[in-house]
């Protein structure tokens, strides 16, 4: 009884999660997917998303490894802070962070004034598209790694450095490589993360084919003016990558353990 | 604890079931309401009117004309469909009875009232000058597009002025409601809305200018009943309440005409 019930719950779930994607893939013809994706629309937002996201990619590995190892080593007070300031993003609506980066980052922001001085202006830009996904995505990231830090032994990285082996070497030697699957896992998470940004993004870079329109932005936009075929085609686009994505930290999870 | 969580979920059943039941018992159905977000004041002005005078509750869905045609297209439960124009209530037609003329509008430039960058609609077309505009599919999106088209034949614009405000464009807002937030808040130089969209509310905040005489198409706004509505008497009530005078009183008030 008990397990005729938890079979039929799993199912259930299972049933609500697949089919209405593929009920996204029924809705267009595959030579109209590629259609769609060569129109200059979703061209420009394929290109766009593939963009940015390496971009904000780029920017969360490199800010986010010192803070996951430093979180991961360190035994200073305040820690616990850091943790939640990271984790916050995650739980934060991402219409909530799109109005937060307006708020600090546009014209009447919290730094308008050092950013008009400095003659630069942030909202409506492709640099709010990368700032929108660093802020949504970089914790995933942050999280993970420092996880994977954590589970490489200490003991290994002091014995290495009595080899003779410098603490910047020894990270990339020791440490990087024993905690690689997790940190991609991290990284992948982190960019399919920022791959799906609509909410901040829309609120704080705004729309425009080209600059500011990403994969999701397009997506929303051609349901929004009636274009239902490339609305889902650039669906479909987005799905085939999240799966892939998927699929990835799945290996990456079993190499790991 | 398998008890419990049975009473849970027999608790939650019985609440949703009975809901509707109870909401019949005390009132009319609700009338649900797709208007163009430009609507929005006198629409919330006049419902309780409405609600008051015929006994329905009403609720409004405000968004871009475009994003609603596309929800009634894909069965959305709308009893009625107020549009900013006749372009999106044509791509419902096969949906809706025949519509009405509920109200005229008219275009205005707006700029951020500490922002000198735009003095002029020509300014507009100035290099450097950041512009917002509703989505072309938006009917102030598109409406603005064709000021600037008819402007391009008088000399003091020049052929390709459209062209230039199209190359200053920084971002194509979902709704008017978006276009004045983004120039209120000062994140673009100039935008265009409606008059009626210049609310106390925002007027602080916005310098107004007017197109020239003649440039700016006139926004038409026709109503109509859904074909599908799930309260049909509901609906007829509500679009006769709102084109009758006392309706229209709500639209004229914040600077709608007839």
């Amino acid at each position: 009884m008990i397990r005729a019930a938890v079979a039929a719950a799993a199912a259930l779930l299972i049933l609500f999660i697949v089919v209405p994607l593929v009920a996204l893939c029924v809705h267009v013809a595959p030579d109209r997917i590629v259609h769609a994706v060569t129109t200059p629309m979703g061209r420009d937002a394929l290109r766009l998303s593939l963009t940015t996201t390496a971009c904000s990619l780029a920017l969360t590995l490199a800010l986010g490894t010192p803070l996951a190892y430093v979180l991961a080593r360190s035994t200073v007070p305040g820690r616990s802070v850091l943790d939640a300031i990271i984790d916050l993003p995650i739980v934060v609506p991402p219409a909530v962070a799109g109005l937060a980066l307006l708020f600090a980052f546009g014209h009447f922001g919290v730094a308008g004034p050092l950013l008009d001085a400095l003659h630069l202006r942030i909202a409506f830009t492709t640099t709010a598209v990368v700032l929108a996904q660093l802020f949504v995505g970089a914790p995933f990231y942050v999280r993970a790694a420092r996880a994977g830090f954590v589970s490489v032994s200490r003991t290994l990285e002091e014995a290495s450095e009595t080899l003779g082996m410098g603490p910047l070497r020894t990270f990339a030697r020791i440490t990087v490589p024993l905690a690689f699957p997790v940190l991609a896992g991290g990284a992948m998470l982190a960019w399919a993360r920022a791959l799906g940004e609509f909410g901040a993004t829309i609120m704080f870079a705004g729309n425009l084919q080209g600059v500011t329109q990403t994969l999701p932005l397009a997506v929303y936009l051609g349901l929004q003016s009636g274009d239902l075929e490339l609305s889902a085609s650039l669906a479909i686009v987005l799905v085939a990558i999240a799966l892939a994505v998927a699929g990835g930290v799945r290996v990456l999870e079993r190499r790991a353990s | 604890m398998r008890r419990r969580s049975f009473l849970i979920v027999a608790a939650c059943t019985v609440g949703v079931a009975n809901l509707p039941a109870r909401a019949r018992a005390q009132t009319k159905p609700t009338v649900t309401v797709f208007a163009a977000a430009s609507l929005r004041e006198a629409f919330e002005a006049a419902g309780p009117a409405f609600t008051k005078a015929s006994g329905f509750p009403v609720s409004f869905d405000f968004g871009g004309s475009d994003t609603l045609a596309t929800q009634i297209l894909q069965g959305a439960p709308a009893d009625v469909f107020a549009s900013a124009n006749t372009a999106q209530m044509q791509r419902v037609t096969a949906m809706v009875r025949v519509p009405k003329t509920l109200a005229r509008n008219r275009l205005v430039v707006i700029a951020p009232a500490g922002d000198p960058v735009v003095a002029s609609v020509a300014d507009l077309g100035k290099s450097g000058t950041k512009v917002v505009l509703a989505a072309a599919s938006v009917p102030v999106g598109a409406y603005a597009r064709t000021a600037f088209g008819t402007l391009e034949r008088d000399p003091a614009y020049g052929s390709g002025f459209a062209a230039r405000v199209a190359a200053n464009v920084v971002s194509e807002e979902t709704d008017v409601k978006a276009v004045v937030t983004k120039v209120a808040l000062g994140e673009a130089d100039a935008g265009v809305v409606y008059t009626t969209d210049v609310t106390p509310a925002v007027a602080s905040k916005l310098r107004v200018l007017r197109f020239p005489a003649g440039a700016a198409p006139e926004a038409v706004y026709p109503i109509a009943v859904v074909s599908a509505a799930p309260n049909p008497a509901g609906a007829a009530a509500f679009v006769d309440f709102i084109t009758s005078p006392a309706g229209l009183g709500y639209l004229k008030a914040r600077g709608f005409e007839e």
